[in-house]
């Protein structure tokens, strides 16, 4: 292996979306720099940033691997370009233009369409909002509760079919991946798993390769699970990050004014 | 080349089949658009094509491929019927920079704006937090593409030339721009006023035929009483 500088900059905090791309990295066994981002303090909304990023988010890449520096923001779009790059041989990934491309790009788009935004809605009510308006929690938690069931379907689908336990073709891809990175953080929504017991026994299966057990500790090691364990750690947990959502969508509100 | 017609399934008011429509007529691809009740949607054999139950969904009679997701849908039109490369970059860093774009409109724009359309006409009662908190996110999405093209000195997101990534966010403007104003009567002339940079890039894609087509023909199945 060679020592020199990693030519891939990943810009990323503790949160589902930074770590869908650090898992994928690692899955993908490349060497990579973390850059990350202080999202207390707003560090995401610099100037310097933004010239990564114009929406202010992590997850953001830079790759300067080739003459031509190339700059990413949103996941899936890192997703894709990670596995079109470094994925030759399809380890985590489906030929361009194949039936299992199409059907993957799909459920990709789905889930940064829904699960994302729907359970980071669901967050934000449950945990984050300064006063707990019952019908914003629970219209977001149902929904993430029916697209729990949607995935939970399709992989009993897949695996009645003979396909195995996989959201899309025959094995563990980016799209499992992706779909992982936010059902890891159910608890944290207020959602459980266990009623659904294919997606149960796949998180679980997930859970215990080591390119996730090292992904999920980038850049920080991975608390919320453990915090979540007792009363006190819950509470503690929820404060922090109370902390830096309300102070960022101040700063927003602020700045649209 | 199509010989035959996609079929788009659709519906009238909902701004995301519309994203696929003006793909379609920018490509000059031939299609039905099967304007679909909600009702049917959850259910069989719907679920079958979209295990999400939602429109749109894209049959293609010519390769025998079915896709849901309207990003989905958008990139495999690219593939198979872009082939001039008159919508999206073949390869290179202009590429990914069109898929960064256009993932943020199906994950940053759509969902959002849609929570508000949500809280403005179907939430049981007005909700003041709710609806406060997706209007400052409609303006922080505009103000993000305001800002990029302030300093990109381009005329579109990813250059001079229109890209499906630009094309994308029109459908949910007209929810800003026409009834039902999901954010209020007045917020065009606020947008006017000051994103005036990203209103002159909205402006610019209005007047494109294929988002003309589709905004009339949208008109047109809502007047129809789908």
């Amino acid at each position: 292996m060679s020592s020199e500088e990693p030519r891939i900059t990943l810009y990323t905090a503790g949160t589902p979306n930074g770590q869908k791309i650090s898992c994928t990295l690692e899955e993908l066994g490349l060497k990579y720099k973390v850059h990350k981002l202080d999202i207390s303090k707003n560090e995401q909304k610099e100037e310097w940033f933004l010239k990564i990023n114009p929406n202010g988010r992590i997850p953001a890449i830079v790759d300067k691997s080739t003459g031509n520096p190339i700059l990413l923001f949103e996941g899936t779009a890192i997703q894709l370009y990670l596995c079109a790059t470094y994925d030759p041989e399809h380890k985590i990934s489906f030929p361009y233009n194949s039936a299992e491309y199409w059907d993957g790009l799909a459920w990709l788009t789905w889930m940064q369409s829904g699960i994302g935004p729907m359970q980071g809605q669901a967050n934000h009510f449950y945990r984050y909002a300064p006063t707990k308006i019952d019908y914003a929690v629970n219209r977001y938690q149902t929904e993430t509760r029916r697209l729990y069931g949607v995935l939970d379907a399709r992989l009993a689908e897949q695996e009645k079919a003979g396909k195995g336990l996989w959201v899309v073709g025959d094995k563990y891809s980016i799209v499992d991946l992706c779909c992982f990175s936010w059902v890891n953080w159910a608890e944290w929504a207020g959602v459980e798993t266990k009623p659904f017991a294919a997606l149960q026994r796949w998180l679980e299966v997930i859970q215990q390769r080591p390119a996730i057990q090292k992904g999920v500790d980038v850049p920080d090691k991975f608390e919320m699970k453990e915090a979540m364990k007792t009363k006190e750690g819950e509470e503690e947990y929820a404060k922090y990050h109370s902390n830096w959502v309300m102070q960022g969508m101040k700063e927003d509100r602020d700045k649209h004014k | 080349m199509a010989t035959r017609s996609l079929k788009l399934y659709s519906h009238a008011g909902g701004p995301n089949p519309w994203k696929v429509a003006i793909i379609l007529n920018a490509l000059s691809v031939p299609y039905e658009n099967e304007l679909m009740d909600f009702a049917v949607l959850k259910k069989e054999p719907f679920e079958s094509i979209n295990p999400n139950g939602r429109v749109p969904a894209l049959e293609d009679p010519n390769t025998g491929v079915t896709v849901w997701e309207s990003g989905a849908c958008i990139d495999y039109l690219l593939e198979t019927y872009d082939t001039s490369n008159k919508l999206h970059a073949k390869s290179g860093a202009q590429r990914w920079q069109e898929k960064s774009w256009a993932h943020f409109q199906t994950s940053g724009q759509g969902p959002y704006f849609g929570q508000r359309a949500w809280f403005v006409l179907y939430a049981p009662e007005p909700m003041e937090y709710c609806l406060k908190r997706y209007g400052d996110e409609i303006r922080r999405v505009i103000g993000v593409i305001d800002a990029h093209l302030k300093k990109s000195g381009k005329q579109f997101l990813c250059g001079d030339k229109a890209t499906y990534a630009d094309l994308m966010f029109m459908p949910w403007h007209w929810l800003l721009l026409t009834k039902p104003f999901i954010n209020g009567e007045g917020f065009g002339k606020e947008w006017e006023e000051k994103y005036p940079v990203a209103w002159a890039w909205q402006e610019r894609l209005e007047g494109m035929e294929a988002v003309k087509r589709a905004k009339e023909d949208r008109g047109k199945a809502m007047s129809k009483g789908h």
